[in-house]
């Protein structure tokens, strides 16, 4: 995988209701991500499985259809991604899901990581040494 | 099979991540095939062809599906239909180009790119005003 793009909270939050005032920020940028998936970049979305529950996108409720068809993966905290979210929470004192976040960025073999947040403060606090492109929504 | 059902169920078997193989009666032009396997082995594209050609159909039906939710999303949302000038702002930040600090340049870019040809795309609006900037 070429390029990985990773949706924090806010970001879940917009796609998923045409109310929030940032939907149609961020649906351009997944309009985007659908382009160049035409054009056969080796691009994908993901959300950290975490980040998922603290935006309260359930994928099995009707309300979470649209985020459901727009193919965005769950990165999922297992046993090697909880240690690295551990450490990153111990040293950095964000929450587990921005650490679980963090954890995500670290371990990604993509050559470009993109995080769509609200805040890159936090992000870039997580992301250690990795090199991650940060667009703020 | 409405064409929200569709989507999901397109979905849904991309999911599927089992290992259940089919030899497919699909016609594939001989030519192809031919270059398909020149491209794995001299040019290391993919393990084997199969590979190659199932990430191939793999992306397509990815952008097919997310195309054809955000488009449904559209009919019934109009006002969550980004502009083309919002899809290059979007394109430069994902890209993290310098043009994204330059979003006057991109609306200007995205309406003479719109103007002489509807079905841009963010990409295309980028090249312009790249085009433009350089001239500037």
């Amino acid at each position: 995988m070429k390029s990985l793009i990773v949706l924090d909270n806010e970001a879940v939050q917009a796609m998923g209701s045409p109310a929030h005032p940032k939907h149609q920020r961020v649906l351009s940028l997944v309009q985007v991500v659908a382009q160049r998936k035409r054009r056969a970049a080796e691009v994908a979305l993901a959300v950290p499985t975490t980040v998922r529950a603290q935006a309260g996108w359930d994928r099995t409720v009707a309300a979470w259809a649209l985020a459901n068809r727009l193919r965005v993966a769950d990165e999922a905290l297992g046993r090697a991604e909880a240690n690295v979210a551990a450490q990153i929470r111990a040293a950095t004192g964000v929450s587990v899901a921005d650490a679980h976040l963090g954890a995500v960025l670290q371990g990604s073999k993509a050559q470009r990581v993109t995080v769509l947040t609200s805040d890159p403060g936090d992000v870039a606090a997580v992301a250690g040494s990795r090199a991650v492109t940060i667009v703020r929504i | 099979m409405t064409k929200l059902t569709a989507i999901d169920e397109i979905n849904r078997l991309l999911d599927d991540a089992g290992k259940e193989t089919t030899n497919t009666s699909m016609r594939l032009p001989v030519a192809l095939r031919d270059a398909a396997g020149i491209a794995v082995a001299q040019l290391g594209a993919a393990p084997s062809t199969t590979a190659l050609a199932s990430a191939a159909l793999r992306t397509t039906l990815e952008a097919i599906v997310m195309q054809a939710a955000l488009d449904a999303h559209y009919a019934e949302h109009p006002e969550a239909r980004p502009s083309l000038a919002d899809l290059a702002l979007a394109a430069a930040e994902l890209d993290d180009n310098p043009l994204a600090q330059t979003p006057e340049l991109l609306h200007q870019a995205a309406e003479q790119v719109g103007r002489r040809h509807p079905d841009a795309n963010a990409d295309d609006v980028l090249l312009w005003a790249e085009a433009l900037a350089s001239v500037a």
